[in-house]
């Protein structure tokens, strides 16, 4: 049983990473329920996803049930915190520090890198399969983004995805 | 997802129509389809139809043809359906015919929350209100088999957390297309006259009758098996997975008994009403209207939206479910942390054609009255650009009554705004109203070839259809002479000295001279469409900026923002699409294209 919140901006890939989470647990037996936003607040707006991986019916995260938030712009982690369980853990794509609630990570610098800033949404899963607890391995998410038929894409996502796991700092609290 | 769950219900259900206009949360359904099509080789005929009216038509000659046919669409798509919904429950069908409306508690992105089975009964015919995506999937075939039985068309009620909600579902191989046989003429149905007609009504009525009686779907089942008579709860549809789960994860909440009906119209009355007797009380929590409430004849009982308890507008979220039902026992809801969203609004893409022609509107006709319409360009209300915002097609015949209704006076020029799409669906007839009746206001018809805010489908003009096959393009210039209209100008909205140009002119033509309605198309693909070639030129700002703010107040690209700390104006390269608009918007010359 997990429960995963995401959020970020319209435009971010967040339903990316939703069906993404949600095939790969499929693919392993696993019952998975999420849900998405699309519409007008796609160009753009406030966005927030919610994945469930376990036996649920209902697809919305309640407040303070969510293991793990997800964040892809700084600006809506706030917007999101209520999700998160006592104890839970937050990954935010962000410059700045960790701290012992919030992992952080500058996803965006390292997509550009690779030359493509959308990449932070792979950036940040990658990151977010090294926490402990996190329901999907490195290597289950590696598998799951190979099946792309498009080389390119596969290609970027899958160097994306490695420079998000080489990015967790060992000496985390 | 839900909506491809549906869809791939439709496969299987041996549907050989499927008709729809675009419309979240419903859009991914005939998407879904045309994909499969291709995937699975499937001979399945699929159609973007001009608008829901239409497209509920088309799928209803099928039905009368013999064939299993499909009609989707979001639930304001209904308003404008149920001409013909309500006349086509009288005369029946012949091949099984599924209306599929998406309905939007919320309202997420819609314009009303109404509940689309109070439309069901209004029309007096049978509807599913499934509560998962693996439950839409089975429904749908359920949903054919009903329809042939009792010949009315069959609705499916998905509310938005069933559409686009993800989830695995099992899959079945589809069945062999279904027909019902060749067309039989009989005028005395299929072209009912009034007389005709009264014994039809009695004719569905007793269908009601015999369904509430025969089909499990109209009574209750047993969902959850508590232990007490305190409390009873009733439930249907998307809401009713958000009880379940409550039920199993608060232990305090494990003893009450949880009834589901999948059919919540037309409802087994009998059934309803023996829950409520058998109990001391019963909470009814449904989406978004009180349909299942108003069945229950004795509701001294009851308690639900009728009496108060559940909220009578928004979204049911689970925290909104968990409180009604602490409230239905006596307790206090719970004490949850008093959340403050910030959220960022929704915002036209960086480059987007949209963009252009509404700064340009804002600049000629300052002060004006814009009325506009229905798509992504309703975002120009972040520009000031858009004054209204009524239903599809509105803003053609709302710019007329504020022509009609000015005093000579104070007449501000009106300019309405209408995308392409929009058009087709409901503007034409507006047109030519306008036209007639002699308006004078001017029609910026923005033209991105594409149903852009719904994910890019075809509209008429496009040179493919819905499975990518060529079709017959209508050419949108001659529908615009057809309506009567004698100004009409095509102009690139890239193009700041062209536009600006063409809108002056307009408002000679239609402002100052008052000789009638004039059309400016602005024409350029929306930047999301595959294969749309977008600029790789990046821009940056100069050194003698003044900070007039133009390009962020009046332009709005999101591009372009105000760095607090260094008192300056930056373009991000990764945001921008490199249009360069701004660069003409610029009074003080300071934005200028990167050299690379």
């Amino acid at each position: 049983m997990s429960q995963i919140v995401l959020c970020g901006r319209g435009g971010q890939g967040i339903v990316f990473l939703t069906r993404l989470i949600g095939d790969i647990a499929t693919a392993k037996g696993l019952n998975v329920i999420s849900a998405e936003t699309h519409g007008m607040a796609v160009r753009g707006g406030s966005i927030n996803s919610c994945v469930k991986i376990g036996e649920y019916k209902s697809s919305l995260v309640r407040w303070g049930k969510a293991d793990f938030l997800i964040s892809l712009d700084e600006n809506e982690t706030e917007n999101n915190r209520h999700f998160l369980k006592e104890n839970g853990m937050i990954l935010e794509n962000s410059t700045s520090g960790s701290t012992s609630e919030t992992v952080r990570i500058d996803a965006t610098g390292l997509a550009r890198e690779l030359g493509m800033a959308q990449l932070e949404n792979v950036v940040t899963l990658g990151m977010a399969s090294t926490l402990s607890g996190f329901p999907l391995t490195t290597d289950e998410i590696r598998q799951g983004l190979m099946l792309d038929p498009r080389d390119r894409v596969r290609q970027m996502n899958l160097k994306a995805l490695e420079m998000g796991i080489a990015a967790h700092p060992s000496n985390l609290v | 997802m839900g909506n491809e769950a549906i869809a791939r219900g439709i496969i299987e259900a041996g549907c050989s129509v499927a008709t729809a206009y675009p419309g979240t949360p419903s859009s991914e359904i005939l998407e879904s389809l045309t994909r499969w099509k291709k995937e699975m080789g499937h001979n399945i005929y699929l159609e973007w139809s001009i608008n829901e009216k239409v497209a509920f038509e088309v799928a209803y000659g099928a039905s009368l043809a013999g064939a299993r046919s499909a009609v989707t669409m979001k639930m304001v798509g209904l308003n404008v359906a149920s001409d013909p919904y309500l006349s086509a429950t009288y005369l029946g069908v012949r091949g099984g015919m599924v209306l599929i409306v998406a309905d939007d508690p919320g309202p997420h992105s819609s314009q009303t929350e109404q509940d689309s089975r109070f439309f069901a009964w209004l029309a007096k015919a049978p509807v599913l209100d499934p509560s998962t995506p693996a439950e839409a999937l089975q429904m749908i075939r359920r949903a054919y088999e009903l329809s042939e039985k009792y010949e009315v068309p069959v609705m499916l009620r998905p509310c938005l957390r069933v559409c686009h909600s993800r989830q695995n579902v099992t899959l079945n191989d589809p069945v062999d297309s279904t027909y019902a046989g060749p067309f039989k003429k009989n005028w005395t149905r299929w072209a009912a006259i009034p007389k005709f007609r009264l014994a039809l009504h009695a004719e569905l009525n007793k269908k009601l009758e015999k369904m509430t009686q025969e089909e499990p779907e109209c009574s209750l089942f047993l969902e959850h098996q508590g232990s007490s008579d305190k409390l009873a709860i009733i439930t249907s549809g998307s809401v009713s997975s958000h009880v379940f789960d409550l039920i199993r994860e608060e232990p305090q909440f494990a003893m009450f008994n949880v009834f589901r009906i999948n059919m919540p119209f037309p409802a087994n009355k009998a059934a309803l009403q023996s829950i409520v007797d058998n109990h001391q009380k019963t909470l009814v929590i449904e989406e978004t209207y009180p349909v299942i409430e108003l069945q229950i004849d004795d509701r001294r009982k009851l308690v639900g939206r009728l009496s108060g308890l559940v909220p009578s507008q928004g979204e049911l979220t689970p925290e909104v479910v968990e409180d009604v039902i602490l409230e239905a026992i006596g307790e206090k809801p719970r004490t949850r942390p008093d959340v403050q969203i910030k959220a960022r609004r929704p915002s036209l893409c960086a480059g987007c054609p949209h963009r252009s022609s509404f700064f340009m509107l804002r600049k000629v006709f300052d002060k004006g009255i814009y009325p506009g319409d229905i798509g992504c360009y309703t975002l120009g209300t972040n520009m000031g650009a858009v004054d209204t915002c009524l239903c599809m097609g509105a803003s053609i015949g709302m710019a007329s009554g504020f022509t009609h209704a000015q005093l000579e006076e104070s007449r501000p020029p009106v300019v309405a705004t209408i995308g392409d799409s929009t058009f087709f669906h409901a503007g034409i007839p507006a047109l030519i109203n306008a036209v007639h009746n002699k308006a004078s206001f001017t029609l910026v018809l923005m033209d991105n070839s594409v149903t852009a805010m719904t994910g890019g489908q075809v509209t008429p003009a496009s040179e493919q259809l819905a499975d990518g096959s060529e079709g017959t393009p209508v050419d949108i210039e001659a529908m615009i002479r057809a309506c009567g209209v004698k100004f009409l100008e095509v102009v690139d909205p890239y193009n700041f000295e062209e536009l600006q140009a063409s809108f002056e002119r307009s408002y000679e033509y239609s402002v100052n001279k008052s000789m009638g309605v004039s059309v400016i198309i602005t024409r350029r693909p929306c930047i999301r469409v595959k294969g749309v070639q977008l600029s790789s030129d990046r821009y940056t700002v100069l050194d003698n900026c003044e900070r007039c703010m133009t390009c962020i107040r009046d332009l709005e690209c999101p591009a372009i923002s105000f760095e607090k700390e260094s008192k300056s104006v930056v373009i991000d390269s990764d945001t921008c699409s490199g249009c360069g608009f701004c660069v003409s918007v610029c009074p003080c010359g300071s934005i200028t294209r990167k050299v690379s």
